[in-house]
C-alpha cells in the first residue's frame, strides 16, 4: 500500500498540506520540518512514483473519465463532472470502453503514464483487476462512480439503489395501495437485486406478506414489460400498482396496460426508475425514482481533484440517495 | 488449496532489482510470512504471485500449473490489504456478498458461502448490521469474509493489520492464525512487523534488498540466524554485535574483544561446528542477544572469567518485569535485558554474565553465521 500523505503527516506531526508542500518542494515549510518529512518519506520508501508525481512530472490538468458503457445517465454524470472540473481549471478526456478490457487497459495507461492527473471510473459494477492494480501499483489516482471494489478502498461515489426501491414502494404504500407488483430485470443483476431489496423492505415495514407472483423477473426489455403484464392478466390476479425498475420495461408494461383498456393511474398506479429521455415521453407523465446524477458528477469531480491535490475526501465512500419525482402515473385512484 | 512455487524469480523495475532470483516453495495449507525492511521486495513478490506484476525472469506455479501467463482473475487467489471498502449503505451480508452477486452466482450458493464465512469468523449474528454498527475488529472480519467467500486457493495479505490500533492488532493476529487453522488454505502474509512474523506463521521468509536471506520456522530463525542481517532483524531489542578476534588457548577457543572481554566458546559448540577452527587469529563478530547478558550480581549461575566481562552502565531503563541496561566497554556498546532485582545504576561498572550456550559467531567479512 502506498503511504498516504495523511500517514506521513501523522508520523511527522504536521498538517497534510505541509507534507504536500514539502514533497512538492513548494515554499512555506521550515527546513527542519521539511527534513523530518523527507526522512519519513525516505525511510518508508513507499512508491517513489507517487512522490515523483509532484517532483518531476508536470501536472496535466487533465482528467480521464472512463465509462464502461455510455448510458444516458452516464452522459448526465459526465456533463456534471466536466462542468465542475472546468470551474477548477481541469479538462476532461472522455473514454468509452464498451466494457472491453483491452480498451480499458489502454485508457488506464493514460493514468499510469501520467498523461492525465487522475481518472474517474464510471459504472462497470465491479472494479476489475486492471483498475485495482492501477490504483494500487501504479499509484493511479482515481475515483469510482457507481462501481464497487472488493479488494481496496478507492474513493467512491454511489447511489443507494435499495433506497430507490424503498422510496418507490413506500410512495405507493403511503397511498393505501397494498397489492404492489415489481417488474424488474433479472434479480441476479446486482442493481436489480438492490431495488428488489428496497421494495421488500418497504413491504415488510407495512407488515405485508411478500406475494411471489407479484415479483416479475423479466429479461429487462420492452417485450419483457409487456409480457409481464400479460402473465398477471392470465393469472387473473392483478395488482393495484406497479414498481417498474427500468424505463424501457415501463414502456412495455404501459403498452400492455393500455392495450388491455385499463387506465393509469385510475386502474394501476405506476412508479418507474430513472429520469431519462425514454421515461420522459411516457404518457401520463411517469412518477420516477430519480438518481441524483448532477450531484453524483459534482462529488466525483470534487473528489478526484482533492485526491490529486493530496487530500483525502471527507467521506471515502459517498452514498447519495435518490429522490422521488412525482408525476401523474402514481396518483391514488381514491383521490 | 494449493502449494505455490517460485523458481528463480526475478523482478526488475528499470535498474531496480526488486526481487532477485527468489526460490521458494510454499506448502499447501501453509501460513507463510514475508518479512523484511521497507523496499526489500515483499509486496512485489506477493504481487507477482497475484499476477498483478509481470515476472521478469523465472516461473511461478500455483498447484502444478505455471501461472506466468495466467491472468489474475483466473489464478484463484484472494487479496486482502489494509485499506478495504465497507459500503455504509449495505449490511454485512451484502458487504460480503456483492462480489459474488455481481459475478452472478446463484443465490443459494451465495447464501451458503456467506453463512459459512460468517460462521468461521464469528459474525453470524451481525449479518444484517450496517458497517457503522460494527467495531474495528468486526469490520476487519467482514473484509476477510469478502475474501473467504471467493473460496480462493491462496490468500495473499499485504500488511492487512497495519491500520489498526495496537490492541486490535494483537487481537486480529490471533484471529488470523485461528482463521488459517479453520480454513486450511495456503496463506502468504506480508508484514514488516517482526512480532507479527514471529507469532503468526508456520515459516518466515526474511528478505533484504530483493534477496531471500532465510526461510525457516520462527524458532529456528531466532536461534539459528544464517547471517548478521537476520540475527539483527529478528528480536527486539536487536542482538548485540561485538567485534572480536578468535583465539585459541590450550584446547579452548575464545572470543577476544581488544582487552574488553574474553569469552570462552563452549566445547560442544566447537565440536558441532568444527569449521570455526579455521578462524583462529581472524576477525569475527560476537553476537549475543540482550536476554543472554545478565547482571552477574543477581544471576544464579556460576560466574567465571570465561563467561563474564566488565562494562559501564550508560542508561537504565526499567521495563516492569526486567530492566534494560545500555552499556559500554570501551568502543563496544551493548544492551542487556537483566533481572529486575539488579541494582545497577548509571555510571556503575558492572560484571556482565554471558549465557555462552546461546552465543553466536559471524564471519566479519561475509557476515555469515559460523556458529
Ligand atoms: N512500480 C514500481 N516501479 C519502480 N520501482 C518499484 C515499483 N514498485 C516497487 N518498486 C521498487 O522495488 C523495490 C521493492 O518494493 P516493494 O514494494 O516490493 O517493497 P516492500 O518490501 O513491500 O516494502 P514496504 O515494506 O515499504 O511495503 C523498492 O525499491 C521499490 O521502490
Ligand atoms: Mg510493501
Amino acid at each position: 500500500m502506498p503511504l498516504t500523505l495523511k500517514d506521513i503527516a501523522r508520523m511527522a506531526g504536521v498538517a497534510e498540506s505541509t507534507v504536500s508542500r514539502a514533497i512538492n518542494n513548494k515554499p512555506g515549510v521550515g527546513e527542519e520540518t521539511r527534513k523530518k518529512i523527507m526522512e519519513i518519506v525516505r525511510q518508508y520508501n513507499y512508491q517513489p512514483n507517487q512522490l515523483a508525481r509532484g517532483l518531476a512530472i508536470k501536472e496535466t490538468r487533465m482528467l480521464a473519465l472512463i465509462v464502461a458503457d455510455l448510458s444516458p445517465a452516464d452522459y448526465q454524470i459526465i456533463k456534471s463532472i466536466e462542468a465542475y472540473a472546468n470551474e477548477q481549471g481541469y479538462n476532461c478526456l472522455i473514454c468509452n470502453t464498451d466494457n472491453n478490457l483491452q480498451k480499458e487497459e489502454a485508457y488506464l495507461q493514460l493514468l499510469s503514464s501520467r498523461r492525465v492527473d487522475g481518472a474517474v471510473i464510471i459504472g462497470g459494477d465491479l472494479a476489475n483487476i486492471n483498475i485495482i492494480n492501477t490504483a494500487l501499483n501504479k499509484n493511479g489516482l482515481m475515483v469510482l462512480v457507481n462501481c464497487l471494489a472488493e479488494e481496496l478502498l478507492i474513493p467512491t461515489v454511489l447511489v443507494d439503489n435499495a433506497q430507490g426501491g424503498y422510496l418507490a414502494a413506500s410512495h405507493l404504500l403511503q397511498q393505501g395501495l397494498k397489492k404492489i407488483a415489481i417488474v424488474m430485470g433479472s434479480s441476479k443483476e446486482f442493481l436489480e437485486s438492490e431495488k428488489l431489496a428496497g421494495y421488500l423492505q418497504a413491504l415488510a415495514e407495512y407488515g405485508l406478506e411478500v406475494e411471489e407472483r407479484y415479483i416479475l423477473e423479466t429479461d429487462g426489455s420492452r417485450e419483457g414489460g409487456y409480457e409481464g403484464f400479460i402473465r398477471l392478466l392470465e393469472q387473473g390476479d392483478l395488482p393495484e400498482a406497479f414498481f417498474v425498475t427500468r424505463d424501457i420495461l415501463a414502456v412495455g408494461l404501459i403498452d400492455a396496460i393500455k392495450m388491455g383498456g385499463y387506465l393509469i393511474p385510475e386502474d394501476f398506479s405506476i412508479v418507474g426508475y430513472g429520469e431519462s429521455i425514454i421515461s420522459s415521453v411516457i404518457n401520463p407523465p411517469l412518477t420516477v425514482v430519480a438518481e441524483p446524477l448532477e450531484e453524483l458528477g459534482r462529488y466525483a469531480a470534487k473528489y478526484i481533484i482533492e485526491v490529486i491535490n493530496g487530500r483525502n475526501p471527507e467521506e471515502m465512500i459517498k452514498v447519495l440517495e435518490p429522490v422521488l419525482k412525482i408525476g401523474e402515473s402514481s396518483v391514488s385512484r381514491t383521490e | 488449496m494449493a502449494k505455490v512455487t517460485l523458481t528463480n524469480v526475478t523482478k526488475r523495475f528499470g535498474d531496480v532489482v526488486a526481487v532477485n532470483n527468489a526460490n521458494l516453495e510454499i506448502k499447501d495449507k501453509e501460513f507463510l510470512i514475508l518479512v523484511g525492511p521497507s523496499g526489500c521486495g515483499k509486496t512485489t513478490t506477493l504481487r507477482m504471485v497475484a499476477g498483478l506484476e509481470e515476472i521478469t525472469e523465472g516461473t511461478i506455479e500455483i498447484g502444478d500449473t505455471v501461472v506466468n501467463d495466467v491472468p489474475p482473475k483466473d489464478r484463484d487467489i484472494a487479496m486482502v490489504f489494509q485499506n478495504y471498502a465497507l459500503y455504509p449503505h449495505m449490511d454485512v451480508y451484502n458487504n460480503m456478498a456483492f462480489g459474488l452477486k455481481l459475478r452472478k452466482f446463484p443465490k443459494e450458493e451465495i447464501d451458503r458461502r456467506v453463512n459459512e464465512a460468517a460462521e468461521i469468523l464469528g459474525i453470524k449474528n451481525l449479518l444484517d448490521r450496517k458497517p457503522k454498527q460494527l467495531s474495528g475488529g468486526q469490520r476487519q472480519r467482514v473484509a476477510l469474509g469478502r475474501a473467504i467467500v471467493r473460496e480462493p486457493k491462496v490468500f495473499l495479505m499485504d500488511e492487512p493489520l497495519s491500520n489498526l490500533d495496537a490492541k486490535l492488532r494483537v487481537q486480529m493476529r490471533t484471529e488470523l492464525s485461528k482463521l488459517h487453522d479453520r480454513l486450511q488454505t495456503t496463506m502468504i502474509y506480508v508484514t514488516h512487523d517482526q512480532v507479527e512474523a514471529m507469532t503468526m506463521g508456520d515459516r518466515i521468509v526474511v528478505m533484504r534488498d530483493g534477496l531471500i536471506q532465510q526461510v525457516d520456522s520462527p524458532l529456528n530463525l531466532y536461534n539459528n540466524p544464517v547471517n548478521m542481517f537476520v540475527a539483527g532483524f529478528i528480536g527486539s531489542p536487536a542482538m548485540n554485535f561485538l567485534d572480536a578476534k578468535l583465539v585459541k588457548e590450550g584446547e579452548t577457543y575464545y572470543l577476544e574483544g581488544n582487552g574488553d572481554f574474553k569469552i570462552a566458546i563452549p566445547a560442544d559448540k566447537v565440536a558441532t561446528n568444527p569449521e570455526i577452527k579455521s578462524y583462529v587469529g581472524k576477525d569475527v563478530v560476537f553476537g549475543i542477544r540482550p536476554e543472554d547478558l545478565e547482571d552477574a550480581a543477581v544471576v544464579e549461575k556460576p560466574v567465571t572469567d570465561d563467561n563474564s566481562y566488565m562494562a559501564t552502565v550508560e542508561v537504565v531503563e526499567p521495563m516492569g518485569s526486567e530492566i534494560y541496561l545500555y552499556l559500554t566497554a570501551n568502543e563496544h556498546s551493548m544492551i542487556a535485558r537483566v533481572d529486575s532485582h539488579s541494582t545497577a545504576k548509571v555510571g556503575d561498572n558492572v560484571k556482565l554474565y554471558v549465557n555462552t550456550s546461546n552465543l553466536h559467531v559471524f564471519d566479519a567479512e561475509t557476515e555469515l553465521a559460523i556458529l
